[in-house]
């Protein structure tokens, strides 16, 4: 029972974060400017009649809590409704959305198979002098802008050694530059991670247990270290998601990769709500949904936390 | 610890799944003579009633025709009407269209055609875009036959047949839109245009392949493929790097990259827009013409068109550049004489060290360092201008049609028809939504006149006399006429650039 009572507080608390997230979006984005004007702005001919046509059949005339409660039936039946600007927002998240995950996911890949080993040697290795090149390169690649590394990438290697596109969506190689830019970011941090937990784990008593049965090194390291730390690397890696997604925005606009990201920066300059409103809360859901996954699978492996 | 396969598992069958998306989601194209074209942004949206963007134009201007026709060199030609006379006292215009000419699915062009366009623009339908607004003067195409249409004016409208030119004009197809409905029209339209649209990716780009059933000629290219590159940076790395053969849009600060790389041309073109700083002729010092005048002879403007623009913009002495109709050749920008202008202030009453503002949007990176250099040239005669920058929707539709703007600001302005009406009315006639100060009768009267005539001559004159009357009271500081830039690849062979960002692929080739 406690368990059940755990997820359903933990589960209210996240439904309750998005509606506030929604609601804040929707209600900030508003007082931002008025699409109506925006949509004109580049004509000489609109009059004020004009002005409350457009408003009129873009909807803007309903009162404010009108347009929210339209926009969360939008959400919760996934439909989504249209944009002010573009037609289906369903068709343009479709695109988006997939292009932003793989992005992740890559990228998430390209740091764990460069983290995992680097931290663990690093561990392996505390105090000597593979440890302190690892220490200085991971502090080197946390003072990096991400998208300033991503320009110096497509410097070397689009136009001074042409071998990879600068930029695209169309062909598997386009999808390398990008991903390791960001993947590169979220190494500098994950390497220390993985070191840390290591080497915390490398101290404990089990790992000298291990040692004193005469167990490879392999074995100890890799079966017992690692399998035990990979709790904690897991978690952290799933709540790095958020600052992922944050760096996504940057990393996407250089790239010109049609992720979520490029879309909601195109939605703010719009002044396009219903877009903006869907874009931003599908962001916050993503994040609020994979910080209550760690949770639950958290206190499902340690119970002490579903106390707190 | 058994949870680790089971996330690996569900990381990989989603991984896998992304991966399947990714690939649906991007067909590959393989075509021998494809002309790949960047450009900043994407329309959004195909229909060309509800846009007003530039980046419309340039891939819109291969799908669609109007009536009239306006190239590269802005000469109003029959499109598909191939004739117009005015009848029943300039209140009736009636235009001949051409006949054999086809929609890419294969419906005729003809009167019906026509009518249908223009009822919908001016229906329901266009009163959700921004296009209505311009051609508000029709009252109704009625169709005479087939081939035969007449426009019954609300209103005169002197600009009407550069307007049946313009993007809310384009014909559009009356069968095929009842057929797939409007929000498909969007995605996937229908015209008349030497290329056909394959397919449209928002956010990504839109595939153009070449229209065989084309009226007049027929493409060079088998394929159009227009990708929407926003990030100016990459933009350029791949027009560098030969990923695109024409970006558009080039960046001032890339200017000097594209000169010095062999393989990519720059091509420029004076375009419509302008650029000035505006006074605040209602209160402060501005409020005095002497102070004015004196601050149009305290800055260089050629001195800023070449050290500052590269030589990729010319000084303007109105709002207008050279091709636009209504600008006067004879007529000369104050000259630049910073010790007339310290006399000048000396007279108003203005003390040196004397504060001043200059209000401007925080998107233009080439004004910016301009202010700085404005603010230089005004420093040298007394005065301390401060430069305040604000978000440009903000600064638009806040501080200027708010009139909550310093003693000068920033305006930038391109009207696409070419004519000093569409910039002069919008900034010197009174009530004006982005004209906060001015209100003069003078210039109300003139501008209001020459709206009620067809006569270009007399218009002409009146738009003149518009320009002079704004610089005797220097209104305004005209700076200048930036050039439409193109970085083009030298594989590509034909293309001309298009002073109105309407830029055309169907003489391009590749080599």
């Amino acid at each position: 029972m406690p368990v059940f009572r755990f997820i359903l507080q933990r589960v209210l608390q996240a439904v309750l974060v998005t509606l506030a997230v929604t609601l804040f979006v929707a209600f900030a984005v508003r007082l931002t400017g008025d699409p109506a004007v925006m949509m004109t702005a580049e004509s000489s001919s609109v009059t004020a009649e004009d002005l409350v046509r457009i408003r009129e059949a873009l909807g803007l005339n309903q009162p404010f809590y009108a347009q929210y409660l339209d926009f969360l039936k939008d959400l919760v039946t996934f439909d989504l409704g249209n944009s002010f600007f573009r037609g289906s927002i369903a068709n343009l998240i479709g695109i988006a959305l997939p292009s932003t995950l793989l992005l992740a996911a890559a990228s998430m890949g390209i740091s764990i198979l460069i983290s995992i080993p680097l931290g663990i040697h690093a561990a392996l290795h505390k105090g000597g002098i593979s440890d302190q090149i690892i220490r200085v390169l991971s502090l080197v690649g946390l003072s990096f802008p991400n998208f300033w590394l991503g320009i110096m990438f497509v410097l070397l290697l689009s136009i001074t050694f042409p071998i990879l596109p600068a930029s695209g969506f169309d062909t598997w190689p386009a999808l390398i530059l990008p991903a390791t830019t960001i993947g590169i970011i979220l190494t500098a941090t994950n390497v220390r991670l993985v070191r840390t937990q290591m080497l915390e784990t490398l101290s404990a008593q089990y790992v000298m247990v291990a040692r004193a049965k005469g167990l490879s090194e392999w074995s100890v390291v890799y079966k017992h270290a690692l399998r035990n730390a990979a709790i904690g690397i897991v978690t952290f890696l799933g709540l790095q998601f958020g600052n992922l997604i944050g760096g996504l925005v940057v990393v996407e606009l250089v790239f010109n990769w049609p992720g979520m990201g490029t879309l909601s920066i195109e939605a703010i300059a719009q002044r396009d709500y219903p877009l903006l409103q869907a874009t931003v809360s599908i962001l916050a859901i993503m994040i609020v949904a994979v910080n209550l996954a760690v949770d639950l699978v958290y206190g499902l492996i340690d119970p002490r936390i579903r106390v707190a | 610890m058994r949870i680790r396969p089971n996330i690996m598992a569900k990381g990989a069958l989603r991984f896998a799944l992304l991966a399947t998306c990714f690939a649906l989601a991007t067909p590959v194209f393989a075509q021998d003579t494809t002309l790949n074209v960047a450009q900043r942004q994407d329309p959004q949206n195909l229909d060309p009633i509800d846009t007003f963007r530039l980046s419309w134009g340039s891939i819109g201007s291969n799908i669609f025709e109007g009536l009239v026709f306006r190239g590269e060199d802005l000469v109003l030609q029959p499109g598909l009407a191939t004739g117009w006379e005015f009848l029943d006292n300039e209140t009736r215009i009636r235009f001949t269209l051409r006949q054999g000419v086809k929609f890419h699915d294969g419906e005729p062009f003809n009167a019906e055609a026509v009518k249908y366009t223009f009822d919908r623009l001016l229906g329901a339908e266009g009163e959700k875009g921004p296009q209505r607004s311009n051609y508000t003067s029709i009252r109704e195409v009625v169709v005479v036959d087939e081939f035969t249409v007449d426009f019954l004016m609300e209103s005169p409208d002197p600009v009407l047949i550069t307007k049946l030119a313009g993007y809310g004009a384009m014909i559009v197809p009356p069968k095929y839109i009842k057929e797939v409905g409007e929000e498909a029209f969007d995605m996937k339209p229908v015209g008349t245009g030497p290329f056909s649209v394959v397919e449209y990716t928002p956010t990504v780009g839109v595939k153009l392949a070449k229209f065989d059933g084309y009226w007049n000629g027929e493409a060079q290219l088998d394929a159009v493929n227009i990708r929407f590159i926003s990030e100016d940076a990459t933009r350029m790395a791949e027009l560098l790097s030969g990923g695109v053969d024409i970006a558009l849009n080039i960046p001032t600060p890339s200017v000097e990259t594209i000169k010095n790389d062999e393989d990519v041309d720059l091509v420029a073109v004076d375009g419509p827009t302008v650029v000035l700083t505006r006074f605040n002729t209602a209160s402060g010092i501005t409020a005095d013409p002497r102070v004015r005048r004196a601050i149009s002879m305290a800055v260089d403007r050629k001195t800023i068109v070449e050290a500052m623009l590269g030589g990729l913009a010319s000084p303007i002495s109105s709002a207008q550049g050279a091709k636009s109709f209504g600008n006067d050749p004879k007529l000369e920008a104050y000259p630049f004489d910073p010790e007339a202008a310290k006399a000048l202030l000396a007279e108003a009453g203005v003390k040196p060290g004397t504060e001043i503002t200059l209000d401007m949007p925080n998107n233009d990176e080439t004004f910016r360092e301009v202010s700085q250099v404005i603010s230089a040239y005004l420093g040298q005669v007394g005065l301390n201008v401060s430069i305040r920058t604000h978000e440009s929707s903000i600064y638009f539709n806040d501080i200027i049609e708010g009139g909550k703007t310093g003693d000068m600001f920033y305006y930038g302005w391109g009207g696409w028809t070419f004519d000093y009406d569409n910039t002069a009315y919008l900034l010197y006639h009174s009530g004006e939504r982005y004209n906060p100060y001015v209100k003069d009768a003078k210039l109300d009267e003139l501008l209001d006149a020459q709206r009620l005539t067809y006569d270009r001559d007399v218009r002409e004159k009146a738009l003149q006399e518009v320009a002079r009357y704004a610089q005797e009271q220097a209104l305004d500081l005209p700076l200048y006429n930036t050039s439409t830039i193109y970085g083009v690849n030298t594989r590509v062979k034909g293309f001309t650039p298009a002073p109105d960002d309407r830029a055309r692929y169907m003489s391009v080739t590749v080599d």
